[in-house]
């Protein structure tokens, strides 16, 4: 049987961009799929007949630069269309726009606040700086800072000195960002609940917090990094849906001489003498290679494809305090028309954009409230978008597809999730649109309902959690997933990981595929 | 020296405001503290009481007591009975021991590292925080320092330091411990004078600041009549009943008015323990406006209703602690997110000098009608037993969240107990290391002045 260089487990967008820079490297790889296609949670599927969903992740924005410079991704069919607006619909009828336009977003918010419209460009300003500083530290591979090693010490004088390059206020706007509730930090800056709800929105993605728990003020940064390459404004679609990223990606690494076999689910890695030697699939079959890498979350990489035996046990009890506790879910609606909403009546442009259905901090607290105690949010914080509005190739001619994520749906419900709690689940997300955009609920051919259990039932991605582990800041950075262990490498020689589980990870990034490729090719083992 | 004879005034005589008094009128400064209340407040002062201030202001001497209840916390269970918490380690883990074996066996491990974490505080604490954007050598050093006398405490303190400070104190018990009983009454030193609940991230962080200067073990701080003992020794002038603002023009501090009577003192330098926008929102117009907004910008919600409770007896426990689980504080917390004082509040009992102290949180600043109800809903008590004093803005001038600390307080890149204004300085609890640590804020502001 063939010795591969590399075998890589999981075919989600990390573990392709992995094989993809490894095979670029002229070495052999392997990509091991469970699912019948590739993707992970990147996933494009047809659930209704004629209508296509990117059935969890649905937007773009943080794909590294260098990733489709590198992989020449348009070349394999990468084509983003700009998300341009977001409109967030208030309880009392009106609304609060974000156009693609700065200037109408500029005169929409004076119409709330002519304060905040002033503050607007001034916070847009340091964002965008504060991306830019972050920016570096996602593409390093974390120094650790117990070890003396030279490398490290480097590593961290290096970042010390970065830091202090910021210069005073910006070092304390990002200790400020790190550290903050979104509510408070925004607070700082607008007056307009309804603005602040619906920026802080964006801090509380995938995280099981409130836009006023500490911490979610980090987040927001993430909204301004994929603006500043140029490439993409803040949102975009990948045209065909996010599966069309990754099929893009699978399709530069095949062409760098990766081969990928889908339906290929892996049970162990067979370790001996402390060191990887192959794997083993879930029919039997063996597979030896003097690399393996994988792309899974930590605890299924660490507690299901190993032994704890191969592992030190404070290792595996780090490992095993690593959080998930999924928060989203994912609505995908097939609709025989576009709804009208109250706020903004008919079908236009606005339909080419985002909703936010944040109206108040307040809301979105609540919503939070009832996940805390286990519970999904009766009113739920739901972003919608109509992806056949921009690619009328995802819905059949005259019909839409209507993606809403929402926001908290806890992995572990009280009671568990049933069939039942599931459409429960779903009518309140179903429910709350229809009371911003009545009629809506008549216009519904078909419904999907995604809870955190089916997240992690189809993708893999343990409970339901779409960041591979939750962006805490205890969780990010030399500790993602685990203190000493941050930089790719495992205590099991020649047994790797590159998955959103490592740093820095989150959201359809690759950046953690690259830094893991980067350090195999270095180690060359 | 001025014409009226002072060299400094310092406004508050609170033990912040004092220590400070004192260190400055032993470098020979004439100093004179003016404070607004006519009596001292007759509650103790909480919190680590630092050996240095006591040694350097002979405050032993001065009738300085420093109690540190055995056992430091009572707790009812939902069962009956109580959870009694001692000062020796093996006889909290024996208490614990009947509630939940398991962290029974994790107690003595826990209190380790959580004493190791807050010795690094302690540290940070005694001095002016670390000035991170400094180009000064010595400075520099001193950072080097910290950071390797962080590292030699070995591998296990740097990641629990990392990991834990952004930590919510729910995390971090939840690592741990199993039993609600035991989290609770450890979590609601987590929340202690924050607008935060058990769940939020940093609330670890102030867990450690409170647990800094207590031994191990010993998870509430210590009571002492510091600011008592500070008034009694001689050296400074103290007058009271008056109300001062600081008078500032062309950006230098000139003195202070007196605003009762409207006297003037005009003196080169001036000291202000009091919250930092009070001290500076008067004089924004001298402030350059990023300033000025970063001081508006100052967190320090009020939480906290203090009062006292009447009983018939003298009841068997040093500090009753009603925080059955941490979800029961959290839900405290989620009314006063919206704005409300909690349906069901944290309460915690002091027994100090025959006074029965209350420390209820959360509750916003203000009278409240049915406040005393639901404290004593919370007590198993009489409301007419109950009496709350109006809840204050925030006791700590500034809440100590993460974004609060070090060389962010009492605003971004002033932490040096400076402030724009010449000659004005700052050196109450707004200030670094913040509240619950008597005169630490005081003695570093004096130390940074001379």
């Amino acid at each position: 049987m063939k010795r591969y260089d590399a075998i890589v487990i999981g075919g989600g967008h990390n573990g392709l961009v992995t094989a993809a820079y490894l095979a670029r490297a002229k070495q052999s790889v392997l990509v091991l799929e469970r699912r019948p296609r590739v993707g992970g949670a990147a996933v494009t599927e047809e659930i209704f007949p004629g209508f296509k969903f990117s059935m969890f992740s649905y937007v773009v924005s943080l794909l590294r630069p260098e990733i489709i410079r590198d992989l020449d991704l348009p070349r394999h069919g990468l084509h983003i269309l700009p998300l341009e607006s977001t409109v967030t619909p208030m309880e009392n009828g009106d609304y609060l726009a974000a156009w693609g336009d700065h200037d109408e977003t500029r005169r929409e918010l004076y119409r709330h606040s002519p304060r905040d419209a002033e503050a607007y460009d001034e916070y847009g300003r340091l964002m965008h700086f504060m991306a830019q500083a972050v920016k570096p530290i996602l593409g390093m591979v974390p120094p650790d800072p117990t070890s003396f090693a030279p490398g490290d010490l480097a590593g961290l004088l290096k970042l010390g000195k970065h830091f202090r390059d910021l210069g005073g206020e910006r070092l304390h706007a990002l200790v400020k960002l790190m550290t903050m509730s979104s509510a408070d930090f925004l607070d700082e800056w607008f007056e307009t609940d309804v603005l602040k709800a619906t920026k802080s929105a964006s801090g509380i993605i995938g995280t099981f917090l409130g836009p006023r728990s500490p911490g979610t003020a980090y987040v927001l940064l993430h909204h301004y990094m994929g603006e500043l390459d140029g490439v993409f404004r803040a949102w975009g679609f990948a045209k065909g849906g996010t599966g069309a990223v990754s099929e893009s990606i699978a399709s530069a690494a095949r062409g760098f001489g990766a081969e990928i076999r889908c339906d290929a689910g892996v049970s162990k890695v067979i370790v001996g003498n402390g060191r990887a030697t192959g794997v083993v699939l879930e029919n039997g079959d063996e597979i030896p290679a003097r690399t393996v890498v994988s792309s899974l979350d930590p605890r299924r990489t660490f507690l299901q494809l190993l032994e704890p035996d191969h592992l030190p046990s404070d290792f595996v009890s780090d490992i095993r305090r690593f959080k998930f506790r999924g928060s989203s879910g994912k609505v995908n609606l097939a609709l025989d028309s576009l709804p009208s909403f109250t706020c903004m009546p008919g079908v236009g442009r606005q339909h080419r954009g985002a909703f936010s259905i944040s109206p108040s901090l307040d809301y979105v607290e609540r919503a939070y409230d009832d996940a805390k105690y286990g519970e999904f949010s009766r009113r739920p914080y739901m972003d919608i978008v109509f992806p056949s509005m921009i690619d009328p190739g995802m819905a059949p001619p005259g019909k839409h597809v209507m993606s809403i994520f929402v926001q908290y749906a806890p992995y572990a419900l009280n009671g568990g999730w049933t069939d039942a709690k599931r459409e429960a689940f779903g009518d309140a997300v179903v429910n709350t649109v229809e009371s911003f955009a009545p009629g809506f609920k008549s216009l519904i051919l078909h419904r999907q309902v995604i809870t955190p259990l089916d997240i992690e039932r189809i993708t893999g991605l343990s409970e339901g959690n779409i960041f591979a582990g939750e962006l805490a800041l205890h969780q990010l950075f030399f500790l993602r997933p685990a203190a000493g262990w941050a930089k790719f490498a495992t205590p099991v020689r020649g047994f790797y990981q590159c998955g959103s589980g490592t740093h820095p990870g989150g959201g359809i990034m690759g950046a953690s595929g690259r830094l893991a490729a980067m350090r195999i090719l270095k180690d060359g083992t | 020296m001025s014409r009226n004879g002072y060299d400094a005034i310092v406004i508050g005589a609170g033990a912040n405001g004092l220590v400070t008094a004192h260190y400055l009128a032993r470098a020979g400064k004439r100093v004179l503290v003016v404070e607004q209340h006519e009596s001292p407040d007759p509650s103790l002062d909480i919190g680590w009481v630092p050996a240095v201030i006591v040694r350097d202001l002979g405050l032993a001497g001065a009738g300085l007591r420093i109690q540190e209840p055995d056992p430091w916390i009572t707790a009812p269970l939902e069962a009956g009975g109580t959870l009694e918490l001692s000062r020796d380690i093996e006889r909290s883990a024996e208490a614990i021991r009947r509630i939940s074996p398991a962290d029974a066996v994790k107690w003595p491990e826990f209190c380790r590292r959580m004493r190791t974490l807050a010795g690094v505080l302690e540290r940070l604490y005694l001095a002016p925080p670390p000035d991170i954007e400094s180009n000064d050598a010595r400075e520099l050093a001193r950072i080097v320092g910290l950071g390797l006398y962080v590292r030699r405490l070995g591998k296990q303190a740097v990641i629990d330091l990392a990991r834990i400070l952004p930590m919510s104190i729910a995390e971090l018990l939840d690592d741990w411990f199993e039993n609600d009983a035991l989290k609770g009454a450890l979590g609601a030193l987590g929340i202690w004078h924050l607008k935060q609940g058990p769940r939020s991230g940093g609330t670890a962080f102030n867990f450690l600041h409170h647990h800094a200067g207590s031994r191990g073990g010993v998870f509430r701080p210590a009571r002492s009549n510091i600011t008592q003992a500070l008034s009694s020794i001689p050296g400074v002038e103290l007058r009271r009943g008056e109300r001062a603002a600081v008078l500032a023009k062309n950006g230098r501090a000139s003195g202070v008015v007196l605003e009762k009577s409207g006297e003037a003192i005009l003196v080169p330098l001036v000291v202000s323990s009091a919250d930092p926008r009070a001290t500076l929102q008067p004089i924004a117009f001298e402030l350059d406006p990023e300033f000025a907004r970063a001081v508006d910008n100052i967190k320090a919600r009020g939480v906290v209703a203090r009062g006292t409770l009447a009983l018939e007896s003298v009841p068997g426990y040093a500090t009753l602690c009603i925080a059955p689980s941490l979800d029961y504080l959290e839900r405290a917390y989620d009314d006063a997110k919206y704005g409300r004082d909690s349906a069901a509040p944290y309460v915690e009992v002091q027994r100090t000098d025959g006074r029965l102290e209350l420390h209820v949180q959360y509750v916003a600043p203000g009278t409240h009608e049915d406040l005393t109800h639901k404290i004593a809903r919370a007590l198993n008590a009489q409301p007419n037993q109950v009496q709350v004093q109006a809840a204050e803005e925030s006791l700590y001038h500034g809440e100590l969240t993460l974004d609060q600390i070090l060389f962010m307080r009492p605003v971004p890149g002033w932490s040096r107990y400076r402030t724009p204004i010449e000659g004005l300085y700052l050196c109450g609890s707004g200030t670094h290391p913040g509240g619950g640590i008597p005169g630490a804020a005081g003695r570093n502001a004096a130390r940074e002045i001379l």
